[in-house]
């Protein structure tokens, strides 16, 4: 394997890798615009010049070394860009030499002649790989006195995306990643020198269902999302690392929160489960089931009218109903879309407490949503967890598939459903459900179930609460909650902006709405408790480590250790993968 | 006593009451005039003409406010103390000469003090502000806060240490009007000539301890702001407050009343002159007692103003510092100065 | 503290001014001559104070050819050390590109600093002259965008301060 020197480190590295490859497998950050990790290297933006040398040798093939012990080297006459130069044995490079800095710093000056001054106007603005190389690369002043060149602004490119052609640095990574990674080629370079722009091709769109990932790897605020577009400033949202809950792949993802709203997702970089990538279903999906069409407040139909009533009276009702019926008169649908945690306790409530073995989930599967980059057909995060959880129909009993049946032959008395809306299966069984005499409804949105219920339970989402789901590849992976619900009222692991942080109940800007809903767990575990169980368990955490206690799926897993290795296998918590760098395109390495 | 009499000296009282309450509630705003002008300001000039009825406005804000009593505090003594403190300055007005006698009624002549003629008097005097400690203390104590607490607390120190040089000082007064009565001692000035060329020391002794006794500045350590938040009237609100307050004011009259009497010849007006004679009046003629009358308040009020220039010229002292000076300095020259006086009177009496 | 060299209260000072009265005297007669000066005050609602350009009274908004300059970047916000001022964007067709939706300054809030008109791209938000400020209540308090807005021409004093001093 080739043998090489960055800045004084001797490296060992697979042939055929960059410099700038090698050097980020190292840890050794070069800086740079237009290269990225999952995309073709173009070597147009010319930040990572380098300067690269060979060993000195004299006349017999010895090498030579310096007085002070180190090689002495010759230079090559011209700097290198570390992103397209193949590491060969015995190269020398240095990135920071004064020399080199000061190439760079010449790069970053050509630059930002023609990239407006837009900050105040950019959404990207404190998240711009421009902006925090600005602050290491360049004086602060411009030498350019003359006009900036004027381009189109406001280009719409795709359904998602908005261009601005003046801040655009050319660096072609939307262009790669529509050629090679969305497989969508319909964006180019037109135009010559300082004329040069982005467009697409004549009667073509950018709509990819991948299409919005170039707003994260614009290295600048050219490319920005139509749907967040001016919402807020990047630095007044709390950010909190999540899982999306679009499909079951569980595309890792974080969550800007501001004033109690999402206002938008970005993908985290996984590896094993989504790359640096998601896709535009789930981006646009997550803040409308956080924010949208949501219940809150428990409510107890009367009269055939849903009316408010307080937990503890919706809790007792409920155990009421539960108590007065025989166990196989009682059938329990868990969720696909609840959490681990809340399939797992509701599985123990059917098991142990009501001794029913109607237990079942409802699948969500779509023939046409997945694809073969990310999406998968199973539409529910899930399936696999509630299923690992004890979701599954014991014997003698029945699950979803006779419900419609023995709901018309009455032989089903209590109907308990966690988050589905029952017309997911199908119409049939929703009109049938309002057949039974007590439908307990667990669910965090306002979906036909809920209208249809008898006691409706508003839950938290996945954005609300600590948690975990199972993805299709069995990986285990850890949520965290980013809203504020009258429940968790910050709870001490949640992040905050800093409008969270000092608000006051008097000033506007932080009195967004706080949802009156519980975690489904805490709402099960009143029930059993109800119901003569002495379940204590305090937060999300203990229902999963009691998960990994007794159940073998979850064994040697804990928040901690599914966080630190970005999840676990079902099955290995013993056993996570290797740790790599992680590349984070917009994150500068302190120096 | 016959009911005609009962009835005249209780219109009397009810007179001086009042007017002493009304003076008091003047001084507040002579005090807020004074400072301001010490600091270059205007002063209160809103309520009529140069701010005049500011007083009334003040006691009329203060009688509307909202009577708030700590829920700890000890509501019976809360309100007694100021009462105590507002009682005690009143008490002493009724042996302070204030004039002569201007009318006679049935053979009982009637002036504007009560009691000029208790023999007594300065014992009177002297008891009285021995009791105004009650009101100070009780207040600091029944609020059950720390810093009225405090203020209590360092205002009975305070007025117990400077009592003794208080009343060491009035002993060089007595030895040489040979009376305890405030007109015989009056009317021993007029004849001899003003205590206060005799006895400057214990003059000095005497206004010092009266700034101390009325809890003046520089010795305002009761309640003091910087410190003590408001001292021993932080959890007073309303008129409570306001007898607090106007209880302080009342107590700088009487001590420039009883200065003025002691030390400033009463209502003489030039020393070694028979101003009767000279403006060919009988002594006891109207003319003449109510001139005397108005030199006796004007000597009065002379002595509160120099309370109050004093107060914003002069920082506050160290509570240390307070009481070396009570029991170092003024203790023992209050007692050099009655040997040396009893030594002279032996000598030259 | 052997080798300290102390400089006590008597140690400083002379006889007579360890004795206190000569000072005592001569203190009073300085503020005894204080009184006969003529007083500073201004009679204040009849004799109005006109600020100077570098006055930072109330934060404002300049209003420009009937719109603010304001494109709500909201760096005003993020700088505002007592948190005074919420900022919520909007996409306007205008070359700015966005424009204030709503701008509201907690005048409850606000401690005059100035730092959001130091930090303003846009010379956009400006101390002006206004320090007239009461509230009947806490809403009251906070200024929204119809108070906010002011006349370019109004606040030529700071704007010609701006650029010369700063």
């Amino acid at each position: 394997m080739p043998q090489l020197i960055i800045d004084g480190r001797v490296l060992e590295v697979e042939p055929g890798k960059t410099i700038i490859e090698a050097a980020f497998e190292n840890g050794i950050t070069i800086p740079h615009f237009c290269w990225h990790p999952a995309l073709s290297p173009d070597g147009n933006c010319r930040m990572c010049l380098v300067t690269v040398g060979a060993h000195k040798k004299d006349s017999d093939g010895a090498l030579l070394y310096g007085d002070d012990g180190n090689p002495e080297v010759s230079w090559f006459p011209k700097k290198q860009i570390a992103c397209a130069t193949p590491v060969t044995d015995g190269m020398i490079v240095d990135s920071i030499s004064k020399e080199t800095v000061e190439t760079q710093n010449a790069v970053m000056e050509f630059l930002l002649i023609n990239h407006p001054l837009d900050c105040p106007i950019c959404d990207e603005a404190g998240q711009c790989k421009l902006q925090e190389y600005a602050l290491v690369h360049s004086k602060g002043k411009s030498r350019f006195d003359e006009e900036k060149v004027a381009k189109d602004k406001r280009v719409q490119l795709g359904p998602n995306i908005i261009f601005d052609g003046e801040r655009c640095i050319s660096c072609s990574r939307c262009i790669r990643f529509a050629d090679e990674v969305a497989k969508q080629p319909v964006l180019t370079f037109v135009g010559r020198g300082d004329k040069v722009t982005i467009t697409t091709f004549p009667d073509t769109t950018f709509d990819s269902p991948y299409s919005m990932n170039v707003i994260d790897i614009c290295p600048v605020g050219a490319l920005t999302s139509m749907d967040f577009r001016f919402k807020a400033r990047v630095w007044e949202m709390s950010f909190t690392d999540s899982v999306c809950p679009g499909c079951a792949r569980g595309c890792n993802i974080s969550i800007g929160v501001m004033n109690n709203e999402v206002l938008r997702t970005e993908p985290v970089t996984n590896m094993h489960v989504n790359n640096y990538w998601m896709c535009d279903h789930g981006r646009l999906a997550v803040p409308t089931i956080v924010n949208n069409n949501r219940t809150s407040g428990p409510m107890i139909r009367r009269d055939g009218v849903l009316e408010s009533v307080t937990w503890d009276e919706a809790i007792a009702a409920t155990v009421e109903r539960l108590k007065s019926f025989k166990p196989q008169e009682i059938t329990i649908l868990g969720s696909s879309l609840a959490s681990n945690e809340d399939n797992y306790l509701l599985a123990k409530l059917a098991k142990e407490q009501l001794q029913t073995s109607n237990i079942d989930y409802i699948q969500h599967l779509s023939h046409d949503f997945g694809d073969d980059m990310l999406r998968v057909n199973e539409t529910a995060p899930n399936a696999i967890g509630a299923h690992t959880a004890g979701i599954a129909v014991g014997t003698n009993g029945h699950g979803v598939a006779k419900l419609v049946d023995r709901i018309k032959h009455g032989d089903v008395k209590v109907l308990v459903v966690l988050e589905d809306s029952l017309d997911d299966f199908s119409d049939e069984l929703a009109e049938a459900s309002a057949g039974v005499e007590a439908l307990i409804v667990l669910t965090s949105h306002t979906n036909l179930t809920a209208k249809q219920a008898s006691i409706l339970l508003p839950t938290t989402v996945f954005a609300e609460t600590e948690g975990t789901f199972t993805n299709i590849h069995h990986r285990v992976q850890h949520f965290s909650p980013a809203v504020v619900t009258k429940d968790n009222e910050r709870l001490m692991t949640m992040k905050q902006s800093r409008w969270d942080k000092f608000g006051a109940p008097n000033d506007r800007w932080s009195s967004g709405e706080k949802r009156d809903a519980r975690p489904a767990w805490k709402i099960i575990q009143a029930l059993c408790v109800g119901l003569g169980a002495n379940y204590a368990f305090g937060s999300s955490g203990d229902v999963f480590n009691d998960m990994a206690h007794h159940l073998s799926g979850f064994k040697d897993m804990s928040y901690p250790s599914l966080k630190k290795h970005q999840g676990l296998i079902l099955g290995k918590g013993n056993s996570p993968e290797k740790e790599e760098e992680v590349y984070q395109s917009h994150v500068m390495k302190p120096a | 006593m016959d009911p005609i009499q009962l009835l005249i000296i209780c219109a009397q009282a009810g007179m001086l009451v009042n007017l002493m309450l009304i003076a008091a509630a003047y001084m507040v705003l002579a005090e807020r005039k004074v400072a301001a002008w010490i600091q270059g300001r205007v002063g209160p000039n809103r309520v009529g003409p140069w701010g005049l009825f500011q007083s009334f406005a003040d006691v009329f804000k203060l009688y509307l406010k909202e009577d708030v009593v700590p829920a700890a505090a000890d509501y019976k003594f809360h309100a007694l103390a100021p009462i105590i403190s507002i009682a005690v300055a009143i008490t002493i007005y009724a042996v302070i000469p204030w004039s002569g006698p201007l009318v006679t009624i049935d053979g009982h002549s009637y002036g504007l003090a009560m009691a000029p003629q208790m023999n007594v008097a300065i014992l009177i005097i002297l008891a009285m502000t021995s009791v105004g400690v009650y009101g100070v203390a009780l207040a600091g104590w029944s609020s059950n806060n720390k810093y009225s607490l405090m203020g209590g607390l360092r205002s009975a120190a305070q007025m117990i240490s400077y009592e003794l040089s208080m009343g060491l000082a009035v002993i060089g007064v007595v030895l040489i009007s040979g009376s305890l009565n405030l007109v015989e001692i009056i009317n021993s000035q007029i004849a001899n000539g003003w205590n206060i060329m005799y006895q400057p020391v214990a003059f000095l002794i005497f206004f010092v301890t009266s700034l101390a006794e009325t809890n003046r500045a520089p010795f305002d350590l009761p309640e003091a702001e910087p410190e003590l938040v408001g001292g021993y009237h932080t959890e007073y609100t309303g008129m409570k407050f306001g007898l607090l307050y106007l209880a302080e004011y009342a107590s700088m009259l009487a001590a420039g009343a009883i200065m003025a009497t002691l030390f400033l010849g009463g209502w003489d007006m030039i020393p070694f002159v028979d101003e009767a004679a000279l403006l060919g009046l009988a002594p006891d003629s109207i003319p003449m007692v109510v001139l005397g009358h108005i030199t006796f308040v004007s000597k009065a009020l002379l002595m509160v103003f120099v309370f109050i220039w004093i107060r914003w010229s002069l920082p506050r002292f160290r509570y240390d510092q307070l009481m070396n000076l009570g029991w170092k300095v003024l203790l023992p020259l209050a007692l050099a100065n009655i040997a040396v006086t009893g030594i002279c009177l032996l000598l030259f009496g | 503290m052997a080798n300290v060299k102390t400089n006590t209260e008597a140690q400083r000072l002379t006889f007579w001014e360890r004795i206190y009265l000569p000072e005592i005297a001569r203190g009073m007669g300085l503020t005894f001559k204080q009184m006969l000066q003529p007083t500073f005050t201004r009679q204040y609602p009849e004799e109005r104070w006109e600020p100077e350009g570098s006055y930072r009274g109330r934060p404002v908004l300049v209003l420009e050819d009937g719109k603010e300059r304001c494109v709500a970047c909201g760096l005003c916000s993020r700088v505002c050390p007592a948190l005074a001022i919420e900022v919520r964007a909007a996409e306007t067709t205008d070359d700015k590109e966005r424009y204030p939706e709503k701008f509201e300054i907690n005048m409850l809030r606000c401690i005059y600093c100035g730092f959001c008109e130091e930090v303003c791209p846009e010379e956009a938000i400006v101390m002006s002259k206004d320090y007239e400020l009461v509230f009947g209540s806490q809403e009251e308090g906070i200024l929204g965008k119809e108070k906010l807005l002011v006349p370019v021409a109004q606040l030529r004093d700071r704007l010609e301060f701006l650029r010369q001093w700063k």
